[in-house]
């Protein structure tokens, strides 16, 4: 309850911070400034996932059944921002990544062996003014079957006490793929996305953040490697993202708690819940668990194994003869999945930094809070593993 | 290029008290030169607005008064409109005229003035009877004062710490006699733990609070004062009994500007035992010691 006298109080508290603030240059002047120093950073990924059980066969693989590691990717990438006569500062990131290993052209069924390199380079220019940013970024991205361009810009702006800030944001990927199973296939889509944002520091250890992004996408979605694949020429989708950081004084560590909600013309919709507990420790060490959950429906189209009576098990499911579109990518069926992680991270001096990430990751269809999962699937897995280094100049 | 930082730690002395400018900074010569400014804006600061100085601005007003209009710069307009917020928001208790009761308590030599000349000297008090013109201030009696020490320290902290934070410095603090203004954690990304005195035991602390940025600043019975019959005589003096507040022994503040917590704290030594009720409802940490040594606190390390 509050009384009128408390109501007063706090109006008057109020009106001596306001009135503060009108004082001339009180205010630390920048919002966020631009960076005094060049960061190097290199890092390796390893990723490998697998998944174990019947209906699980591979053409040219080893084993036919059980266990069945399907990608290996190995990513090295590279990144360097240095500022620019201090208000700017230029951030480029190379990336290669080898990619082996089998991709199901079906379900999780018919693994086909593949070997490839991707390679990846973006570049982002930022200025940093006294209220705000403004950053436009390019991206070019090669592997021997796709090529991807995105172009991107985003401008932020902190209020007058620098507690709230806007963010607005807008992008272009265009994506090509040459299908080297059909020489003369050629697809293409385009993805123009919007995202705006707002940041409030709430307390000294409570910052709040809420995005809204929408992206409109048209063009080639099916997939050329898969059996039994039409999609929707168009998808748009819309997304919703709360975060909250609290820093605990007493351990001097920070919880980072997020919840993201998806959905898309695709009928699927996907809720994300995420929690990172960082906690430093004495002589530079800091470590960081994560959890994270997440549940989708399946899309209007997706055929599950099984959904029609077919002869041969080991045949992909034919799609209802009705259907418009249809696609038996698991990636688009009903499933939950949670992923378990750990960082460990230990400055060596004031210029070096080295962190060692782990994930693990696990996926069933029966983890839907939709139901409706596609019990012909075997449960999936991955692990990851990245190893970083930095340095300032 | 070596880019190794290191705390550099500046001590000086201004406004009758010992300062200190803590920053963090990858070069000694670089740390001194922006200390040099940190230093020199306050004493800017000093020399414009004390009282003490009869050379200062203020003394050039309070020399004038009952007499001429006094033209002021941008600055000192925008402390008259701060001040102006300060007397609306402590119920008139915060009133930077009521200075002139120094000149009834003597804390040199420990006498407690007659009821006659406190009367008088309360008459003399009265920011709203000020005329402001455009840019001109006018006190309209002769014998009144205008007095900036209540909030001129943490107005000097905040803008020395802007002035530090504009070169470039992220980590470090400005200390003006325990009105200290935060730049931005320890190096190693800690906070700084800002000791509290205790204010019956001048080589004691009551607490430590921690702080990776903002502000604090504390007001208390204990800087200046003297006893007689047992009874303690403050220099924090209430505007309209004339007499020195006895009811807190000490008030922290921690708010996100030093002239936002030192104002707060002196409000709440004004207000006596209706400080508490102000402290919890303006939203800003705070820690009390009262008359008795009982000790409130909200929040000091989550205040704004």
């Amino acid at each position: 309850m509050v009384s009128v006298a408390t109501t007063k109080s706090t109006v008057l508290a109020t009106a001596l911070a306001t009135a503060a603030i009108a004082l001339p240059s009180l205010q630390f002047a920048f919002a966020e400034a631009a960076p005094d120093q060049g960061v190097v950073s290199f890092k390796y990924l390893h990723y490998q996932d697998s998944q174990i059980g019947n209906g699980v066969n591979v053409i040219t693989g080893a084993s036919s059944a059980g266990s069945s590691s399907r990608m290996g990717v190995n990513a090295y990438s590279m990144t360097a921002s240095v500022p620019v006569a201090g208000e700017w500062s230029i951030g480029t990131t190379f990336t290669s990544d080898s990619v082996s290993g089998a991709s199901p052209m079906y379900h999780s069924s018919n693994l086909t062996k593949m070997t490839d390199l991707r390679r990846a380079i973006d570049v982002e220019l930022t200025r940093y003014f006294s209220s705000g940013t403004l950053s436009f970024g390019t991206g070019y991205s090669k592997e021997s079957d796709y090529l991807s361009r995105s172009y991107s810009f985003q401008g932020s702006l902190s209020t007058e006490d620098k507690n709230t800030t806007f963010t607005l944001g807008g992008s272009l990927n265009s994506d090509n793929i040459f299908p080297v199973t059909n020489p003369n296939a050629y697809y293409s889509k385009k993805l123009y996305s919007g995202i705006f944002g707002i940041t409030r520091i709430l307390t000294k250890n409570d910052i709040v953040q809420f995005n809204v992004g929408y992206s409109n996408g048209n063009g080639d979605f099916s997939d050329p490697y898969k059996f039994y694949d039409n999609r929707p020429t168009r998808r748009n989708n819309t997304t919703i993202l709360t975060r909250w950081n609290h820093h605990f004084d007493w351990t001097d560590g920070t919880a980072k708690l997020s919840y993201r909600y998806y959905t898309d013309t695709f009928g699927i919709r996907a809720h994300t819940l995420e929690g990172e507990y960082v906690q430093p420790l004495s002589n530079g060490w800091t470590v960081t668990p994560l959890l994270r959950l997440y549940s989708q429906s399946e899309a209007d189209f997706y055929v599950a194994v099984g959904a029609v009576e077919k002869a041969d098990p080991t045949q992909p499911t034919p799609p209802p003869a009705d259907a418009v579109y249809y696609s038996e990518d698991q990636r688009l069926s009903a499933f939950g999945a949670i992923t378990l992680g750990l960082k460990v991270s230990k400055s060596l001096n004031q210029d070096w930094l080295v962190d060692l990430k782990y994930e693990e990751y696990e996926q069933r269809g029966k983890w839907s809070v939709y139901g409706n999962s596609d019990k012909g699937l075997a449960p999936f897995g991955a692990r990851s593993i990245q190893v970083g280094l930095s340095r300032k100049l | 290029m070596n880019s190794r930082m290191d705390s550099f730690h500046f001590r000086f002395e201004a406004l009758g008290s010992g300062c200190e400018v803590v920053i963090g900074s990858g070069s000694k010569k670089n740390a001194q030169s922006i200390a040099g400014c940190a230093i020199e804006e306050v004493s800017r600061i000093e020399c414009k607005y004390s009282r003490y100085r009869t050379d200062s601005l203020v003394s050039r007003i309070n020399a004038a008064a009952g007499h001429d209009w006094v033209e002021c710069d941008e600055e000192t307009l925008s402390l008259f409109q701060y001040a102006d917020t300060l007397y609306e928001s402590s119920g008139g208790l915060f009133d930077i005229t009521a200075g002139v009761l120094r000149h009834a308590w003597d804390f040199g030599n420990a006498v407690v003035p007659g009821q006659d000349v406190l009367s008088r000297q309360c008459s003399l008090i009265n920011w709203q009877s000020v005329e402001r013109q455009g840019n001109s201030v006018r006190l309209p009696v002769a014998g009144m004062e205008f007095d900036f020490g209540g909030f001129g320290k943490e107005y000097a902290a905040d803008r020395a710490a802007a002035l530090v934070y504009r070169k470039g410095v992220r980590n470090g603090y400005v200390n003006l006699a325990g009105d200290i203004r935060v730049l931005g954690p320890k190096l190693d990304e800690t906070p700084w733990l800002i000791g509290i005195q205790d204010p019956r035991h001048k080589s004691r602390t009551i607490a430590s609070i921690p702080l990776f940025t903002g502000a604090l600043a504390t007001s208390g019975d204990y800087e200046r004062y003297f006893e007689v019959d047992g009874h303690r005589y403050c220099h924090i003096i209430h505007p309209r009994s004339g007499y020195p507040v006895t009811y807190w022994r000490s008030v922290t503040v921690v708010a996100p500007l030093a002239i936002t917590a030192g104002s707060c704290s002196t409000i709440a030594m004004l207000k006596e035992a209706d400080g508490l009720a102000f402290l919890e409802d303006s939203g800003m940490g705070y820690l009390a010691v009262d008359h008795l040594g009982e000790m409130y606190c909200r929040n000091t390390s989550s205040g704004f």
